[in-house]
């Protein structure tokens, strides 16, 4: 059935024999129930959030398609999943809840398809530690509703919140919209426990923090599924906060905003939000604003004593830069429609190609970034609007978000193909980081190179190491070839 | 036939699947193709003839509790996921396809009226011409009578002149599989004989009965000339109005478990809270999620006997979110049979009133 369907980027796949012989031997090992070659699940597992997929799937194809799906419940099981397939040389690729911005999770060379969220259980709650351990299958929104029920929070919030894993986040070092107070994942994994390639489990302890040579925990944060499979994570926790303070502003320049922020970080100041919009953003998204000036949001939270202390630190740094007090109810608004995503799917229908390119900058390339990425965007024929915010802050420096929406009539690949080169390399000139939290998956890897120099041969030979077949989904993180679509 | 959206359709088939975390059959099989937007992409390349009707196909796309979880979040007011997946489920039928495991039901329907087989609960009772007709449903006759019997008391104790007639199902079910042309000859029956009845009010105590009166006799072209009360409203309405005074009850510690029904599509959620607090004794512990962002129990769209094994998972789900020592109430012949496992005791409002009454 699924032969019909054009795989656009199918590079190659396992032999129907060799896959029909591990579909029996793995049910013999976790259960029939636990693995299905039926075509409704293969079509259903092909694709993430990447934009191009969705491109594809209005004209009735998919990036490429797997060969057999399987459902792990327990550790021992994704380890016998692997061994196997190590031995068998076939293909194995993570899929948590396929939110994923780049075709993380396409499977260009088909094989097994080794879906998470069976694994969906909070192992432990440590109260006295303040740590969680959890399944890395386990739905964002309900992982949170698990811990608000005894009290705590997990500090993350990505927008897709409720569609993507723990297991996800951790494999794209992913960044939540409350990120400068609890931070990024990376600084909330206290350990993990993966599986590699054939089949070895390890777990590092959730003592604090260690001299004992480099955490290989640690390693797989952000590893995108090519090194192995993450199976629990030991994550930090905080008890719900007693306090909460809301604030706006207004900016004339989007440098006086970004300089209000330098400071207060400067200061030690960490509120939670922090989201300064270009005076486009500004219009969109809150219009009674006006689309002139550059509204900054915040949200201060945790004990009250300390919030108070960094309201007071905070005010001054944004007066000193003669920002307008707009008051608490625009963050309020933000707050009720921050998971909302129906614009994609809108102008998807209507002919558009649309996405989100978020990078991390120093302060001082900071605005020249900004400017020098949405110019090169708005110089591609067909782009229609090209407009940032900045919504992850650190002392050191802070991540641009951009959107880009165009209508390019007829080759819509070749437009995306092109804006994305034209704020790749903006963004590279500029010294900053091509990726702040979606991560690279397959499409980004192609600047991958540029960004790691001799960084990324050391990576790909740690790979080597631990995936010495090369099983694990080949072809992301700039790793390997994805030659149909770089062509 | 109802047209399927496909503006609608292809906004969900395009959405990252933002509700995915309440929809209970993708949260107990983890199967991307029973995801919301999953079976909105499955929907929409049958639309487009990229897929054909088989078995997986149909499966797939059968399996919607119509439970409305994912209205939480859906960013889209027009949309109505489960409206278009069952639109899109009744395009099926003429390919033959369906799901073998429910053929026997569908015999039972036409046979004896009754998915169940024949039909084991009162049949017709009162007076001919009373006004309010009680309608009792096909699932409490077969599971769980006992909630008819109280209803009958609690309507003969306020005084009520009512009639209960030989129903036939209303049409839900069939409608639920794919066979839209039954579900319409069961209406058509039973409008025959709601309007022979000469009642001028019609209460059912079941949702989804209530629901198929309300919403689908209409697009059947069998409209219903009298007044569709559901339960909890008429019953509170008899409180109210002092035709029922309750006294106190045996059961102390309850937890309300809101039918997904009377939450999100009738949005009937302080109704039943109301009778409860009109009972004097009793107290009332909410579960984890309740109101209308309250959790399917498994049962919808006739899960128990379509996907028997998906409905207790996902009644399991559910029974973790309720206080161990409560008794669980609610007011759904469906919700009683999934969330009644073993160790916990689940009655209906009807029971819980009339002991009190
Ligand atoms: C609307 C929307 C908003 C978003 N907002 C944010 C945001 O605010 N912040 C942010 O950081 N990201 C955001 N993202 C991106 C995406 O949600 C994240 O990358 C998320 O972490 C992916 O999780 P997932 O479970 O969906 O993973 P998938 O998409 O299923 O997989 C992503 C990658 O991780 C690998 N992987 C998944 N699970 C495992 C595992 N257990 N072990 C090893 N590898 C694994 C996969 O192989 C793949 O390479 C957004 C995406 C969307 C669609
Ligand atoms: S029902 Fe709404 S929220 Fe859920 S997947 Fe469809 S469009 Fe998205
Ligand atoms: S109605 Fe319920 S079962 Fe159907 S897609 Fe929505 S949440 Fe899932």
């Amino acid at each position: 059935m699924t032969d019909q369907i054009r795989a656009v980027l199918q590079e190659s796949r396992v032999e129907q024999v060799e896959i029909d012989r591990y579909a029996e031997e793995v049910s013999a090992l976790i259960g029939t129930e636990k693995v299905s070659n039926n075509h409704i699940d293969i079509l259903s597992t092909c694709r993430d959030y990447w934009p191009v997929s969705s491109i594809w799937m209005l004209e009735g194809a998919v990036p490429a398609l797997p060969q057999l799906v399987v459902w792990p419940q327990t550790t021992e099981e994704v380890s016998q999943i692997l061994a196997l397939a190590h031995e068998r040389r076939i293909p194995v690729i993570p899929y948590g809840e396929g939110s994923g911005a780049l075709g993380g999770v396409v499977p260009l060379k088909g094989g097994i398809m080794i879906d998470m969220k069976r694994m969906n259980r909070i192992r432990e709650l440590d109260h006295e530690n303040l740590l969680v351990t959890v399944e890395c299958g386990l739905n964002g929104a309900l992982y949170e509703e698990q811990l608000n029920r005894s009290g705590y929070t997990g500090g993350h919030f990505p927008q897709s919140l409720r569609c993507s894993t723990v297991g996800g986040w951790l494999a794209c070092r992913a960044a939540g919209q409350f990120s400068t107070r609890y931070g990024k994942i990376e600084d909330m994994v206290v350990a993990a426990e993966a599986v590699l390639a054939d089949g070895t489990v390890f777990r590092e302890r959730s003592v604090p923090r260690t001299a004992t040579g480099p955490r290989v925990d640690h390693l797989f944060i952000g590893s995108e599924g090519v090194l192995g499979v993450i199976t629990t994570a030991t994550l930090r926790i905080w008890p719900l906060p007693e306090k909460r303070h809301l604030a706006s502003y207004t900016f004339e320049k989007l440098e006086d905003g970004l300089e209000a922020i330098r400071m207060f970080m400067r200061a030690g100041a960490r509120p939670a939000v922090v989201r300064l919009y270009d005076a486009q953003e500004t219009g969109n998204h809150f219009p009674e604003l006006g689309d002139k000036r550059c509204a900054l949001i915040l949200l201060i939270e945790g004990a009250a004593a300390i919030v108070n202390g960094e309201k007071d630190v905070i005010e001054e740094c944004v007066s000193a830069r003669n920002a307008e007090d707009t008051g608490p109810e625009h963050v309020k608004h933000w707050l009720e429609t921050r998971f909302n995503i129906s614009a994609a799917s809108r102008l998807l229908q209507k002919g558009a190609v649309l996405d989100t390119i978020e990078v991390t900058t120093n302060w001082h390339n900071a605005y020249s970034t900004y400017s020098a990425m949405q110019e090169a965007l708005k110089d591609v024929e067909g782009t229609m609007l090209a407009s940032g915010h900045w919504s992850h802050v650190y002392p050191e420096g802070a991540a641009l978000y951009i959107t880009v929406v165009g209508f390019p009539g007829d080759d819509k690949i070749v437009y995306y193909k092109n804006i994305w080169q034209s704020a790749m390399t903006a963004c590279l000139a500029e010294g900053a980081a091509i990726s702040h939290h979606h991560g690279i998956g397959l499409h980004r890897g192609q600047w991958m190179a540029e960004e790691h120099g001799k960084g990324l041969d050391v990576l790909g030979r740690i790979k080597n190491a631990l995936d010495p077949h090369g099983i694990m989904n080949p072809g992301k993180l700039g790793l390997g070839e994805v030659r149909k679509w770089q062509k | 036939m109802a047209e399927v959206n496909m503006e609608e359709l292809l906004n969900c088939a395009l959405c990252p699947n933002i509700c995915r975390c309440e929809c209970p059959v993708l949260q107990v099989s983890g199967r991307e193709a029973v995801a919301p937007s999953g079976k909105a992409r499955l929907a929409a390349m049958l639309q487009h003839k990229q897929l054909n009707w088989d078995e997986p196909v149909f499966e797939a796309i059968s399996n919607c509790l119509s439970c409305r979880g994912c209205t939480i979040y859906c960013p889209f007011t027009e949309l109505s996921l489960c409206d278009e997946l069952l639109n899109t489920r009744l395009a099926a039928k003429a390919s033959g396809i369906r799901l073998p495991v429910i053929d026997p039901c569908i015999s039972n329907l036409k046979n004896y009226g009754s998915p169940y087989g024949q039909k084991g609960g009162p049949s017709a009772a009162g007076k001919k011409g009373a006004e309010v007709l009680y309608f009792a449903g096909c699932t409490s006759q077969a599971n769980h009578p006992s909630s008819i019997d109280a209803a009958r008391k609690l309507l003969n104790k306020a005084g009520v002149s009512f009639q209960m007639i030989d129903e036939d199902c209303c049409g839900y079910p069939a409608e639920v599989w794919g066979d839209q042309e039954l579900a319409r000859q069961l209406a058509a029956e039973n409008r025959r004989k709601i309007v022979d009845s000469g009642a001028s009010i019609l209460v059912t105590n079941c949702p989804e009965c209530w629901l198929t009166f309300t919403d689908r006799y209409p697009v059947w072209e069998q409209d219903l000339p009298l007044e569709v009360i559901d339960g909890p409203t008429y019953f509170l309405r008899l409180l109210r109005e002092g035709q029922l005074k309750p006294k106190k009850s045996e059961f102390e510690k309850i937890s309300y478990h809101d039918p997904c029904i009377w939450a999100r599509a009738a949005k009937k959620t302080d109704e039943p809270r109301e009778i409860l607090s009109l009972i004097p004794g009793i107290n009332v512990q909410e579960p984890l999620s309740y109101g209308e962002q309250t959790r399917c129990c498994g049962g919808g769209s006739m899960f128990q006997l379509s996907f028997p094994e998906t409905a207790e998972a996902i009644a399991e789900r559910r029974l973790a979110e309720f206080p161990e020592d409560a008794v669980i109430v609610t007011a759904c012949p469906f919700c009683r049979e999934g969330l009644l496992q073993e160790g916990r005791r689940v009655l209906e409002l009807v029971e819980i009133l009339e002991q009190s009454c």
